[in-house]
């Protein structure tokens, strides 16, 4: 919203001393953002007015001539100029260097310099109208302005002799939203006055309503929607061009201008920010009558656009049609004409909310619009037309009010209509305590009354602090009591921001020690992050909460169990992901363009359908390992990463069993499942189905991943490791690679080790699986680590032997034949 | 004899000083020690002195000859560390060669941010809190007083879940409205207030959805840190006093931060929070301080905040007679960018290995 400094002068006083920049930052500070300070005048920067003395040819171009003018300065300036209409002693416009102007009044603006034009020094220029942006009918194609009507004195700056100095504030709207006292001049001089402490002058149209006369009839059939209707009849208004004082505060604050009687209502909406109306009387048949749309009625609005209603809207008709969507936008039937000789001025209020569904849904954005949503003050319906009455009434020296003012209120709701419609308390202790800072009782009643409020003591006294003004009766004007202050807190904002926020000291609360609840879970997620980035070498990845129905089709997956989203942005993000694997597996098909491995992880959250309100969100984190060529080695990769996460996070009891449950996209063998205690999948580790892995371009790869649900998985209970003495006595470690049947297991084969001897055993350890030519087909070397160990005793070599037979013997029995023995 | 033990020693040292190598040094300890050397030579007139002389010379003698014996032996070693010295140092070594790769991975730098501030905030007693992603028209909207007509909560601000709706969501009777996903982290708030009561100190860091199209600079995804201080007699100075000390450590140097009026439902008095710009100090004066950073202002905004609309503390079970506080709430994911001078948002969720290695 653009506010015009000038115009804020009409109703406060402005110290000419006072830069609008820091005017500016005041109000961004106090009151709402100010995101702009136009000076109107920069445009005229270095460009005085100025007065030929001299005139010569140039001596090398016909239709040069050189002109010695006076601009004010001690010495009067050398100018090279071609035009046509100048002449001695003519008054003129002079750019100086350093001014910016359009050739010709083309083009892009370029800055004047001294230059020498046919070998003549020439200092800066004398401009055409249209070279510094003015527009003068009179003026030929060759031709300079001329100032003479005017004759300003030489000198004088060109923004102050084409009265553009006003200043503009452009407001952020959406810091106003909460505040529908400031859609206008009035309602930011207010808060002007109170920032700067000066008096605010009250807003009194001076108008005379006649007491009889001619009254336009008005009927409300819902006064929820419309709780307030003012109507004025005015004849003999003569539809003109506005004078220019007029069109040119409505250019400078952004609004068009069409002709005097519509630019009147404008006026009055920017000056007070509430819309109004203007109808062509003899246009109305019968009165007015504000009543539901009929389904499928047809209402041209002044836009020209035919608008199909539902019965949820509410239009304002006469005794035949609609004629206006009230509040919105007006209909063409009834406009302002050229021949318009009786106008009627409508403002009425309306109901916030369903004027901004009427309006959403027939998608139109007026300022009407813009205001009556924010909740405006019913009052200021009678105001406006009052003001535009005495505007029109000047402007049109013959025009006369036809008779009394239509009012109609809404009885049942009486108290919206009084000057200060709402009494709240306010607790100044609470008050200090919620600013921090002590404001005293006194000062809280001077920024509240300067704000329009009315504040005083209670009259009980408050035997705890022995003070009458504890608490205070505070009373909110009608321009504050719409929406916008409604509770205590209210009053507290209002104290703070004028009191300043800048004056609130910042201060460390002093609260007593108290462990914070412990989020055991943030800060696993983020050990395991320096677990599976900094240890195991993953890179970290996030990908978003959706995909498509090819996204997960092309991981077998189906739709059921999806959450959708209604209102989509795109069609490859219409589903929440159920799995973290589909979006993991576009990020490898990218990243395969530029490397050849890779482990990527994410630890997010996944959303299910489960037949409740909420869905099942759980967090996970899901990694794949991406390996060029053909290869087991990604399988046992992700499933050691499983095991280091388990093992680091001490989680206990949890088992792999083979194979995993529903999981599409999962190679049918190469997957094995990791449960709990209770038989509970907690996290997974497979290959990926080569079917899926064509899906996305990567045949040609190897790919593993794993995840595990980390929602269960923190909540399994760990406890601090026990610590096994050091062995006293030193181990034995012996070799020993079988020849065996390839479909054995390695934990067949390991247990089997085991059972040979529990109590000298210590562990063994796989070190090599060979299948290959220098074998028989169909069997495999193994070989193990296997660590004897007791715990009292150094072992002989003969416990060595007898414990090593009895391996051989277990591994024989297995189908096994003991290699180089 | 006496003195020719002295000489002997003094010469034999001083010779000493002159060895370069393990011959002379040979030779050298031949001339002197050796069986026809300096020394014995000397012992031979032992026998002609007077008995009484003898032990004493003796002692002598044998204490010249240790001298010597250890100087030779220490020279020996000398030499020998001096001779592999040479030899180390005469091989070629490069040590320019990169030091070897080791495998370690990244973490995203969102998370590390993230982590930073959830380890300050901790640090100053606030519990770090979750919830869900996809949250109900209540909590995300209701509970926080955003009345059914605002703005916020058209579908172009807003994901709404298909087929998921409960009639009333006033939580009455359970009510929980039609299902989205959640704009901020604020619902959280509620549900906190909900679960533990009144004091509570909490910070919740998660991820949020607006339903906008996405370019450079906006995206639909992006995570947020949520702040919430009930307790009694808390002020919007402390507000101003924990954030300043927040971005202090944050960013390692002092840092201001200044209040504006804003407006959010939630909260009252609202705010809008600016912090100093980091490269004019909050001056806005000093010339290169990039307009892009501070616009010459001086300050950078930062977060919406406010006191705890007392409906909020409601909707929580939470008496606001009793307790008061404030909630804040700021991009965490802008945060990152300006961190990291991240000029594009949608990079943060393009699982480009090019870019998330980079951090």
């Amino acid at each position: 919203m653009q506010i015009s400094l000038s115009w804020l002068k009409d109703f406060v006083d402005i110290s000419k001393n006072l830069d609008p920049k820091i005017l500016a930052e005041e109000l961004t500070l106090k009151t709402a953002e100010v995101e702009q300070v136009i000076n109107e005048g920069d445009d005229f920067a270095n460009m005085v007015t100025g007065k030929v003395v001299e005139l010569k040819k140039h001596p090398d171009a016909d239709k040069l001539k050189i002109a010695t003018v006076d601009i004010g300065e001690k010495k009067p300036v050398q100018i090279v100029c071609g035009g046509a209409n100048l002449e001695n002693d003519m008054y003129v416009a002079i750019t100086k260097p350093g001014s910016y102007v359009r050739w010709h009044g083309q083009g892009d603006l370029v800055e004047v310099k001294k230059i020498k034009i046919r070998g003549i020094e020439s200092t800066g220029m004398i401009a055409a109208s249209s070279e510094i942006g003015l527009n003068n009918p009179d003026e030929g194609p060759e031709d300079i302005l001329n100032l003479a009507p005017e004759k300003p004195a030489p000198g004088t700056p060109m923004a102050e002799f084409l009265e553009k100095s006003d200043i503009i504030f452009e407001f952020d709207n959406k810091a106003l939203t909460h505040r529908p006292d400031l859609w206008g001049h009035y309602g930011i001089a207010r808060e002007v006055a109170a920032i700067t402490n000066k008096k605010l002058k009250p807003y009194k149209p001076k108008v005379a309503i006649p007491q009889k006369g001619e009254e336009i009839k008005a009927e409300i059939l819902d006064h929820e929607y419309c709780p307030r209707f003012c109507a004025l009849i005015i004849n003999n208004v003569k539809v003109e061009e506005s004078p220019v004082w007029l069109k040119r505060r409505l250019k400078n604050t952004g609004h068009g201008t069409h002709n005097n009687i519509v630019d009147v209502t404008n006026y009055v909406m920017t000056e007070l920010g509430h819309p109004m109306h203007a109808f062509d009387k003899s246009l109305i048949d019968g009165g007015f009558i504000i009543r539901p749309a009929k389904k499928g009625e047809i209402l041209t609005t002044l836009d020209g656009k035919k608008r199909e209603l539902t019965s949820e809207m509410v239009v304002v008709a006469d005794h035949k049609n609609a004629i206006g969507l009230g509040g919105i936008m007006g209909g063409q039937s009834s406009e302002i004409k050229a021949e318009t000789t009786s106008v009627i001025l409508e403002a009425a209020n309306w109901h916030p909310s369903r004027l901004r569904r009427t309006a959403a849904k027939l998608n139109i954005r007026t300022d009407a619009v813009q205001r009556f949503e924010k909740a405006l003050d019913p009052n200021l319906a009678e105001t406006a037309i009052l003001k535009a009455a005495e505007l029109i009434l000047q402007l049109c020296p013959n025009a006369q009010i036809g008779g009394p003012m239509t009012d109609i209120k809404d009885p049942k709701r009486p108290e919206i209509f009084k000057p200060y419609p709402r009494t709240i308390e306010l607790d100044t202790q609470k008050a200090a305590s919620k600013i921090g800072i002590d404001i005293s009782p006194e000062e809280m009643i001077e920024i509240l009354e300067k704000l329009g409020f009315k504040a005083q003591g209670s009259d009980e006294y408050d035997i705890a602090v022995h003070d009458f003004q504890r608490f205070l009766k505070v009373q909110v004007p009608s321009h504050r009591a719409t929406k916008d202050i409604t509770i205590e807190d209210d009053l507290i904002e209002e104290i703070a921001r004028i009191y300043g926020y800048e004056n609130i000291p910042a201060d460390l609360p002093s609260l007593p020690i108290r462990l914070p609840m412990d989020n055991t879970e943030r800060f696993k997620k983020h050990r395991l992050r320096e677990l599976l980035s900094y240890g195991l070498g993953f890179d970290e990845v996030m990908n978003y909460s959706f995909y498509s129905k090819s996204d997960f089709e092309k991981c077998l997956i189906d739709e059921e169990g999806h959450l959708k989203i209604e209102n989509y942005l795109s069609e490859d993000q219409t589903h929440l992901r159920t799995t973290m694997s589909p979006n993991l597996l576009k990020n490898a098909q990218l990243n395969a363009h530029n490397f050849d491995n890779f482990k990527l992880y994410e630890i997010g959250h996944t959303y299910k359908e489960i037949g409740q309100y909420f869905p099942l969100e759980e967090k996970r984190v899901t990694g794949i390992i991406v390996k060029k060529g053909k290869t087991d080695s990604v399988f046992y990769e992700a499933k050691g990463v499983l095991e280091a996460i388990f093992d680091k996070f001490n989680l206990k009891h949890i088992k792999f069993t083979k194979g995993v449950k529903n999981k599409t996209y999962a190679h049918p063998i190469k997957a094995i499942s990791a449960i709990d205690q209770n038989a509970q999948t907690i996290g997974l580790c497979f290959t990926l189905h080569p079917l899926v892995a064509k899906n996305y371009d990567l045949e040609n790869y190897s790919i593993a991943i794993f995840s595990v649900n980390l929602t269960e998985a923190f909540k399994i209970e760990t406890d601090f490791r026990k610590f096994t003495p050091i062995p006293k006595f030193p181990n034995i470690i012996i070799d020993i690679s079988v020849l065996i049947d390839g479909t054995t297991e390695i934990e067949t084969i390991q247990k089997t080790i085991l059972d040979a001897d529990k109590e000298l055993i210590a562990g063994t350890m796989l070190f090599d699986i060979y299948e290959g030519e220098k074998i028989e087909k169909g069997k495999k070397a193994v070989a193990f680590s296997i660590t004897l160990q007791a715990q009292d005793r150094t072992l002989t070599d003969e416990e060595m032997t007898t414990a090593q037979n009895k391996i051989f013997k277990n591994l024989e029995s297995l189908g096994g034949t003991i290699r180089g023995r | 004899m006496e003195n020719q033990l002295k000489n002997l020693q003094t010469a034999a040292l001083k010779a000493l000083e002159g060895i370069k190598d393990e011959k002379s040094l040979k030779d050298l300890e031949v001339q002197y020690l050796g069986r026809k050397g300096k020394l014995t030579e000397i012992l031979r007139g032992l026998k002609n002195l007077p008995d009484e002389k003898k032990p004493m010379m003796g002692q002598l003698s044998n204490k010249t000859k240790a001298t010597l014996e250890e100087a030779l032996a220490q020279k020996l070693t000398a030499l020998a560390k001096g001779k592999l010295e040479k030899e180390l140092s005469g091989e070629f070594f490069d040590t320019t060669i990169p030091g070897t790769a080791r495998e370690i991975g990244h973490i995203h730098p969102l998370c590390q941010v993230q982590e930073e501030v959830e380890r300050i905030f901790y640090q100053m007693g606030f519990a770090i809190a979750d919830g869900p992603e996809v949250e109900s028209e209540y909590y995300n909207f209701e509970g926080l007083n955003i009345s059914k007509d605002h703005p916020a909560r058209d579908m172009q601000d807003t994901f709404f879940i298909a087929n998921k709706e409960h009639k009333d969501s006033s939580h009455r009777a359970g009510g929980h409205g039609r299902m989205v996903l959640r704009t901020h982290t604020s619902p959280v708030q509620v549900r906190m207030l909900e679960k533990y009561g009144a004091p509570t100190r909490v910070i919740i860091p998660g991820r949020v959805f607006r339903n906008e199209a996405t370019d450079a600079s906006h995206e639909h995804t992006f995570n947020q840190v949520e702040g919430l201080l009930i307790d009694k007699d808390i002020s919007m100075g402390h507000l101003k006093g924990v954030m300043a000390e927040f971005l202090t450590r944050l960013f390692g140097k002092p840092v201001k931060v200044r209040f504006r009026p804003g407006y959010f439902p939630f909260v009252e008095p609202g705010l809008e929070l600016d912090f100093s710009c980091l490269l004019c100090e909050g001056t806005g004066k000093k010339e290169d301080c990039p307009c892009r950073v501070c616009k010459k202002t001086g300050w950078v905004e930062f977060m919406g905040a406010g006191m705890t609309h007392e409906k909020v503390l409601e909707a929580g079970g939470v008496d606001p007679k009793k307790y008061q506080g404030w909630a804040f709430g700021f991009g965490l994911t802008r945060l990152t960018m300006m961190r990291h001078g991240i000029t594009d948002i949608r990079l943060l969720a393009s699982g480009d290995l090019r870019f998330s290695r980079q951090f």
